[in-house]
C-alpha cells in the first residue's frame, strides 16, 4: 500500500470531497470504453457547464472511497512491485470524447432515402420504387420519428406477412458504447423476438479467428478459443517467465478500446524486472517501438512457416520436453512425420521457411535455441498479422504445439492475452466465474430485458442465422452452408455441425428480405466490403433501417435511418467487471447532456417503433429506467458489498480484490502437474495435436487437416507472393485493428487523427488513412511520404496518405481497418482508406467462417494531382460533400435540407 | 505555494497521446480568462507530443517526447513582450500570456527558443501552455496532461520535494545549451541518445555468431566493448552523436567499420557476415 497511498497523494484532481470540478456546475461518471456489450471499462468523470461537456477525465478511484477497502494487490519480482493505479488509464479518444457527442456528422433527426418509396412494390425502380440500386449513392431528407417509425412498423407488418419473421435480418452486435439499459446493440430483438423472432447476423470472433477456428480443436473450448483456464498468468509470467514472445498482436493499442492503458504498465514493468520481450510482427507496432529487446519483422500470415521451423529446430536438436509431450499431448508423431518431411517429402528446415516467412535462416535458428533454453510465454492482445488471415486456424494451432512441446502450465509457460485476463481475482471474480453476477441478473424478472439486447455479440441464439462473413453470400446468392454459427461461446463441437440458410420452410425459414442494423459498419469492418455494398443493393432486400448516431458506412445504404444517441446523453448504469483495469467498478452512468438534435437512445428508438405496432408494453415488460438501473444493482448483488444509497450517493463502486487472490493455479498448472486428473476439455483429455474430430467430419480438408500445416493455397485463398496474383500486386497488406479507433468508432476525432499515425494530409486538403511502407517499396514506385497513393487489388481500390517509414519491414503495407469509407465509386474507389473494402471475400478457409482480413496482396501507386482532377471531374459530387478535415465528412454531406 | 517543476519520464512515455489530446479538451472551446482564452480547434499544440523513429529495420525503436512551454526562470518571451505584464511569471514559476494584455505583436513567437507559443489568429493572441494554472489554482494538483498520463511518465512536482530533487539530479533540459542561459523549468529523464548495433552471422554455416567481441572506438579515443548476443545482436546504446570506428571479431576472423557517424542518426549495420 506504500506506493499506492505515494499515489494517492497525487490523485487529488476531482475537486475535493464531493466538490463540482474546476468550472464545471455538474459531474457525471461513464464507462468510456468502447467494448460495449456488458463489457464496461474504464471509468471517466465528465465535468458538464451549462448544458455542454466541459472536459472528460480519468475517474480517481479513491475520489470518495479509502482505498484500503479496496486491496490492491501487490506483484513483487527483484524488489520492484508492480501495483494497481489509483486512477483509470482511459486511452485518448475516451478522453476526446465529447468530439464524438457533438460530431458534425451526428444525425440530427430522421432521414428517408430521397428516392426511396415505401409504397412502391419491391423491386421497383424510378419515381415511385424503392430503387435499391441507389443505396449508397443517393441522399436523404428529413421526415418526422412518426413518419419514420410508421413506415418501419408498416414494412415490418409487410414483411411478416409476406415472407415471415424470419425475413428480418438483425444486425445487433459487435462493439460499441458502455451502456447497460441503453444497449447500443440488439435493443430491436426485444421486438421482434416477441414477433415471431428474426434472422440473427451472428457476429464471428473479428479479432482471434485463428484461435477460435483452430486452438478450440487442440485444447478444447477455452475461453472463446483463447488458453483457458488463465488465472493468475500475470503473476506467474512475472515471477516464472524468462522471455515473453508478442506475437502478432499490440498490446499498446488494442487494450485501448476495452480496458484502457493498463497492459501499458505491465509491459514496462516485465521491461523494468528483465523479463525479455521478443515481438514477432511485420509491422513495428507500438508496443513493439517501445518495449521491444528484439524485433523479428515477418512477412504478414506466414506465422506458420516460422513456427514449424522452431519445432523442426526442437525436433532435430532434441531440445522439447518429451516427457510432457508424451504424457499431455496426442499426435505428435504426426506432427513429427509432417515437420522432418516424412510426409510429404518436404522437411520444414529453417531454410525452408525463410524463404516463405522473410526471416533469415540464422535468425530462426537463435529464436529456437534460445526459446528453447528459457522458460517462455507467448503474449498476444488479439489482432494483429498472425491470428486474422486467411488459413490463421494453422498458426493458431501451430502455437498451442510450440507450448505444448515447452510443457504448457509449467510456471512460466503459458498464452496471454497480456493483462486482458489472468489479474488478481476481486471478490466477485474470485471463487466465481465472473459471468456469475450476469447468471444471477438473468434469472431476474429484468433479467430478459436487460440482457437479450447484449446476447446478439457473444451468442448465436436466433431461430434462422447468417455468420456475419457471410452476409453478402447470402443475400446475392440465396443460400449459404456453414460448418458452425461463429459465436463466441459456442463449444468446439458445434464446429461440426452443419448449419443452412435459409432453415426449412417448414421450421420458418425463408430468405431475408428486409435488414435492421444498429451496428452498421459491415463494409468497413469485416471481409470483402465491396461485395458487402453490392449485396446492400439487392432488391431482394426490399427495406434497410439502420439506427445509429453517426451518418457514416453502411447507414448510407439505409432506407430509413434514426437517429441515435451516445452514452453521454443516457441515464444508465454499467459494471465494469472484467480484468484488465487498475480496478472493477460498477458505475452509475447519469446524463451528462440532454439528447444531440432529435436523437433517442437505442432502447428508446425501439420502443418508438414498438408504439406504432401495439408492442410498447411487451418490449419494456412495464419496467421504467429507474427501475432497470436498480434492477442490475440489485440482480447482480452489488448489495452483499455496498448498499443502493451509499452506491446512489457515490454513483460508482469500487469492488475490492480477493484477499486470497494468489491461491489460484496459474493457466494450466493443474493440468501440467496431473494431466490424468485434471484433463482438458477435448475428446482426449490433452492437447490434441492431430484432432480426430477434424479428421473425421472434414477428411478431405485440405485447408484445415487434422494436424496444422503450412497452407500455400487453397481452393478459398490464393494471397501469397507466389501467386500468379503477385506479379500484378506483390505488396502484402498487413491490417490491425486501429491506433486511433477502435474499429469504425472513433474515426471524427480531430484530436487523435493529429497524431503522427492518425491521418496523412494530402495535397489536397484531405487527411487521409495512412498506409505505412517501407523506404524501398516507396522510392521504386517513385512515392515520398505524405503522397496520396492508390492501394489497389482486383476486388478494388483505397486512397490512402504514405507514411513512408522504417516502421514497416519491406514488401509490406500496413494500413489499419475500420477506416469511415467515403465512396468516390462506391463499392469500387474509396477515398475514406477503408482497406477491408478490398480484403478476400472467403472466410478463414473452407468450413471455418472467419474473417480472412490482413495478409492480402495488393499494390500501391502514386495518385498524381492530375489522376485526382480525372476524378474530380468524373465524380463531382463525391468531391462536393460537406467535410471537415478534422472531423471527416459532415451530417450535410447526405442530406438535402440542409442544416447551419 | 511551492515552485513547480515539470519531471518528464520518456522512458515511460508510451506515446498515447493522452496529453496532447486532453490539452485540447481543457482548451479548446473553454474560456479560461484570465490564465487563457480558447485555443484554435486543430494545428496548434500548447502540448505536442514529438515522435522519433531511431534506426532501420530491424533494429528500430520509437522515441516519444511531450514538448511543452518550458516555463523559463529567464524567460526570453518576458524579455522580449514590449506590454507590461502581459507575459507574467507566477510565484508558482508558471509563465503566463495575459490573453487581456496581450496585443497580438508576436515578439515573444519569434523569441521563444523551444517554438512553445502559437500565434491565434482569430483571437489576435499569442497563446501557450499554461501549466494548467486555473485548475492549480482550484486545487488540482497536476494539470490535466499529467492527470491523464497512464504511466506517470509526466508529472508536475514542487521543485523542493525531495523526490523531485533526485530526479532533477539525473534529468536533462531540451537543449541543454540554453540551461544557463534560459533556466528552464521542464526536466526529462531517459532521452535517448544514439545506438550502433548490427548482427553477425556465420554465411556459410547460417548460424548467429554467440559471444564475439564487438569494440567501438570514439573520435575522442573512448572505447566500448560487449559482445553478441544469442541472436548473434551486437548494441552500442546510449552512445553520444559522433563519429565511430567498429570492430567485429570471432575466431580469428574480423570485420572493422570505420567512419559510423550518428551525429544525425542511428545506424543499424543489418545482418553482416563475418567470412
Amino acid at each position: 500500500m506504500k506506493a499506492g497511498l505515494q499515489l494517492l497523494a497525487k490523485g487529488g484532481n476531482m475537486g475535493g470531497n464531493g466538490e463540482t470540478a474546476c468550472g464545471a456546475d455538474k459531474t457525471v461518471l461513464k464507462a468510456l470504453g468502447l467494448s460495449g456489450g456488458i463489457y464496461g471499462a474504464v471509468p471517466c468523470a465528465v465535468d458538464v457547464r451549462n448544458g455542454k461537456i466541459l472536459r472528460i477525465r480519468p475517474l480517481h478511484w479513491d475520489w470518495k472511497y479509502d482505498p484500503t477497502r479496496f486491496r490492491p494487490w501487490r506483484i513483487t519480482k527483484n524488489g520492484k512491485t508492480l501495483e494497481p493505479l489509483l486512477k483509470a488509464a482511459p486511452s485518448p479518444w475516451s478522453l476526446a470524447y465529447k468530439k464524438r457527442a457533438y460530431s458534425p456528422n451526428r444525425i440530427k433527426y430522421p432521414l428517408k432515402r430521397v428516392d426511396f418509396d415505401p409504397n412502391g412494390a419491391p423491386g421497383s425502380v424510378g419515381p415511385g420504387g424503392r430503387n435499391t440500386q441507389n443505396r449508397g449513392k443517393s441522399k436523404y431528407v428529413r421526415i418526422s420519428w412518426d413518419e419514420a417509425t410508421t413506415i418501419i412498423a408498416n414494412e415490418i407488418k409487410r414483411i411478416h406477412k409476406e415472407y415471415g419473421p424470419l425475413a428480418i435480418l438483425v444486425q445487433g452486435d459487435g462493439h460499441g458504447e458502455c451502456k447497460m439499459v441503453h444497449a447500443p446493440h440488439g435493443c430491436s430483438t426485444l421486438l421482434l423476438d416477441k414477433m415471431g423472432g428474426f434472422t440473427q447476423q451472428v457476429r464471428n470472433p473479428d479479432s482471434w479467428e485463428g484461435w477460435y477456428w483452430g486452438a478450440k480443436h487442440v485444447w478444447g473450448k477455452g475461453y472463446i478459443g483463447m488458453m483457458a483456464p488463465n488465472d493468475n498468468i500475470v503473476k506467474d509470467i512475472t515471477e516464472h517467465s524468462d522471455m515473453v514472445v508478442v506475437w502478432g498482436g499490440d498490446p499498446e493499442t488494442t487494450p485501448w478500446g476495452f480496458r484502457g492503458q493498463f497492459a501499458s504498465r505491465l509491459l514496462y514493468f516485465w521491461n523494468e524486472i528483465g523479463i525479455k520481450q521478443v515481438y514477432i510482427c511485420p509491422d513495428l507496432n507500438y508496443a513493439a517501438a517501445i518495449h521491444a529487446d528484439k524485433w523479428i519483422p515477418i512477412l504478414p500470415n506466414t506465422d506458420a512457416a516460422l513456427q514449424l521451423a522452431i519445432i523442426y529446430m526442437w525436433i532435430t536438436e532434441d531440445t522439447y520436453d518429451k516427457e510432457y509431450v508424451a504424457t499431455h499431448t496426442v499426435g505428435f508423431d504426426k506432427i513429427k512425420a509432417y515437420v522432418l518431411g516424412e510426409e510429404d517429402g518436404i522437411p520444414k528446415t529453417p531454410k525452408w521457411a525463410a524463404e516463405k516467412c522473410g526471416v533469415p535462416v540464422w535468425t530462426i535458428k537463435a529464436l529456437a535455441r534460445d526459446w528453447a533454453k528459457k522458460t517462455v510465454t507467448i503474449g498476444h492482445y488479439f489482432g494483429g498479422g498472425m491470428a486474422r488471415g486467411p488459413y490463421s486456424h494453422e498458426p493458431a494451432r501451430l502455437e498451442v504445439v510450440l507450448l505444448g512441446m515447452q510443457g504448457l502450465g509449467k510456471p512460466g509457460v503459458h498464452q496471454a492475452q497480456i493483462a486482458y485476463t489472468g489479474m488478481p481475482k476481486n471478490v466477485i471474480t474470485g471463487g466465481a466465474d465472473h459471468m456469475g453476477p450476469f447468471a444471477n441478473l438473468q434469472a431476474t424478472p429484468y433479467g430478459e430485458r436487460l440482457l437479450k439486447p447484449h446476447r446478439g455479440t457473444p451468442t448465436a441464439w436466433g431461430k434462422q442465422m447468417i455468420p456475419k462473413t457471410m452476409i453478402e453470400e447470402a443475400i446475392k446468392k440465396g443460400k449459404v452452408e456453414f460448418w458452425g454459427t461463429g459465436g463466441h461461446e459456442e463449444p468446439t463441437e458445434d464446429q461440426y455441425k452443419k448449419y443452412t440458410y435459409p432453415i426449412p420452410k417448414e421450421e420458418g425459414g425463408t430468405e431475408i428480405h428486409m435488414m435492421w442494423t444498429d451496428t452498421p459498419c459491415r463494409i468497413t469492418c469485416w471481409n470483402c466490403g465491396n461485395d458487402v455494398a453490392e449485396a446492400m443493393r439487392s432488391p431482394k432486400i426490399e427495406f434497410i433501417v439502420a439506427q445509429h448516431p453517426w451518418l457514416e458506412n453502411d447507414v448510407l445504404f439505409a432506407d430509413v435511418i434514426l437517429p441515435t444517441n451516445t452514452t453521454l446523453e443516457v441515464d444508465d448504469i454499467m459494471p465494469c467487471m472484467r480484468d484488465g483495469d487498475s480496478f472493477q467498478t460498477l458505475v452509475r452512468m447519469r446524463r451528462a447532456i440532454e439528447p444531440i438534435g432529435e436523437s433517442k437512445s437505442d432502447y428508446e428508438a425501439v420502443c418508438a417503433v414498438a408504439e406504432k405496432l401495439d408492442m410498447l408494453e411487451a418490449v419494456t415488460d412495464g419496467f421504467t429506467n429507474e427501475q432497470l438501473i436498480r434492477a442490475v444493482f440489485d440482480g447482480m448483488q452489488f448489495d452483499r458489498l455496498v448498499s443502493w444509497e451509499e452506491f446512489d450517493e457515490k454513483d460508482y463502486f469500487v469492488i475490492p480484490y480477493s484477499e486470497d487472490w494468489e491461491k489460484w493455479p496459474a493457466g494450466f498448472y493443474e493440468f501440467y502437474k496431473d494431466p490424468e486428473g485434471h484433463p482438458l476439455p477435448t475428446p482426449t483429455g490433452k492437447l490434441d495435436f492431430w484432432s480426430e474430430n477434424l479428421a473425421r467430419t472434414f477428411a478431405n480438408d485440405e485447408e484445415r487437416p487434422p494436424i496444422p500445416k503450412w497452407i500455400e493455397k487453397g481452393i478459398t485463398h490464393d494471397e501469397r507472393l507466389s501467386s500468379k496474383r503477385a506479379k500484378r500486386y506483390p505488396l502484402l497488406v498487413m491490417s490491425n485493428h486501429g491506433r486511433w479507433r477502435v474499429h469504425a468508432q472513433c474515426d471524427d476525432i480531430p484530436w487523435t487523427k493529429e497524431a503522427l499515425t492518425g491521418k496523412v494530409k494530402g495535397f489536397d486538403g484531405y487527411w487521409y488513412e495512412p498506409c505505412w511502407m517501407h523506404p524501398e517499396d516507396a522510392a521504386t514506385r517513385g512515392i515520398k511520404n505524405g503522397d496520396i497513393v492508390k492501394v489497389y487489388n482486383e476486388r478494388g481500390a483505397v486512397l490512402c496518405g504514405a507514411l513512408v517509414w522504417e516502421r514497416i519491414r519491406p514488401g509490406v503495407i500496413s494500413i489499419d481497418h475500420g477506416a469511415r469509407a467515403d465512396f468516390i465509386i462506391p463499392g469500387e474507389l474509396d477515398r475514406g482508406g477503408a482497406i477491408n473494402t478490398i480484403s478476400p471475400e472467403g472466410c478463414t478457409s473452407r468450413n471455418a467462417g472467419g474473417q480472412a482480413t490482413s495478409g492480402f496482396l495488393a499494390q500501391v501507386e502514386k495518385v498524381t494531382m492530375g489522376q485526382m482532377e480525372e476524378w474530380r471531374q468524373r465524380y463531382p459530387e463525391a468531391f462536393a460533400r460537406e467535410y471537415d478535415p478534422g472531423a471527416g465528412l459532415c451530417f450535410n454531406a447526405w442530406v438535402i435540407d440542409k442544416v447551419s | 505555494m511551492g515552485k513547480k517543476v515539470f519531471i518528464i519520464d520518456v522512458g515511460k512515455c508510451n506515446g498515447c497521446y493522452c496529453c496532447q489530446v486532453v490539452c485540447k479538451d481543457e482548451h479548446v472551446g473553454n474560456d479560461w480568462t484570465p490564465i487563457a482564452k480558447p485555443q484554435p480547434e486543430v494545428g496548434q499544440f500548447w502540448l505536442m507530443l514529438t515522435e522519433r523513429v531511431r534506426g532501420n529495420v530491424p533494429k528500430v525503436k520509437v522515441s516519444y517526447r511531450p514538448h511543452l512551454c518550458m516555463h523559463c526562470d529567464d524567460a526570453p518571451c518576458m524579455a522580449a513582450c514590449k506590454v507590461e505584464d502581459a507575459i507574467y511569471k507566477r510565484e508558482d514559476g508558471l509563465v503566463i500570456i495575459d490573453p487581456l494584455k496581450c496585443t497580438g505583436c508576436k515578439a515573444c513567437v519569434d523569441v521563444c527558443p523551444y517554438d512553445a507559443i502559437y500565434f491565434n489568429e482569430d483571437l489576435n493572441l499569442a497563446q501557450k501552455c499554461t501549466g494548467c494554472a486555473h485548475l492549480l489554482d482550484d486545487g488540482w494538483s497536476e494539470p490535466r496532461c499529467a492527470d491523464a498520463c497512464p504511466t506517470l511518465a509526466l508529472r508536475l512536482y514542487d521543485e523542493d520535494d525531495e523526490e523531485a530533487k533526485a530526479l532533477i539530479a539525473k534529468a536533462q533540459v531540451w537543449k541543454p545549451e540554453l540551461k544557463d542561459q534560459v533556466k528552464p523549468r521542464v526536466y526529462y529523464l531517459n532521452i535517448p541518445k544514439r545506438f550502433i548495433a548490427g548482427t553477425l552471422y556465420d554465411p556459410v554455416e547460417e548460424e548467429v555468431i554467440i559471444g564475439a567481441k564487438a569494440t567501438l572506438k570514439a573520435s575522442d579515443g573512448t572505447v566500448l566493448t560487449t559482445e553478441t548476443d544469442s541472436y548473434g545482436d551486437f548494441w552500442f546504446e546510449g552512445i553520444e552523436p559522433g563519429v565511430y570506428d567498429l570492430e567485429l571479431s570471432y575466431g580469428g576472423k574480423s570485420k572493422s567499420f570505420a567512419g559510423l557517424d550518428t551525429r544525425e542518426v542511428e545506424i543499424n549495420l543489418g545482418d553482416i557476415p563475418l567470412t
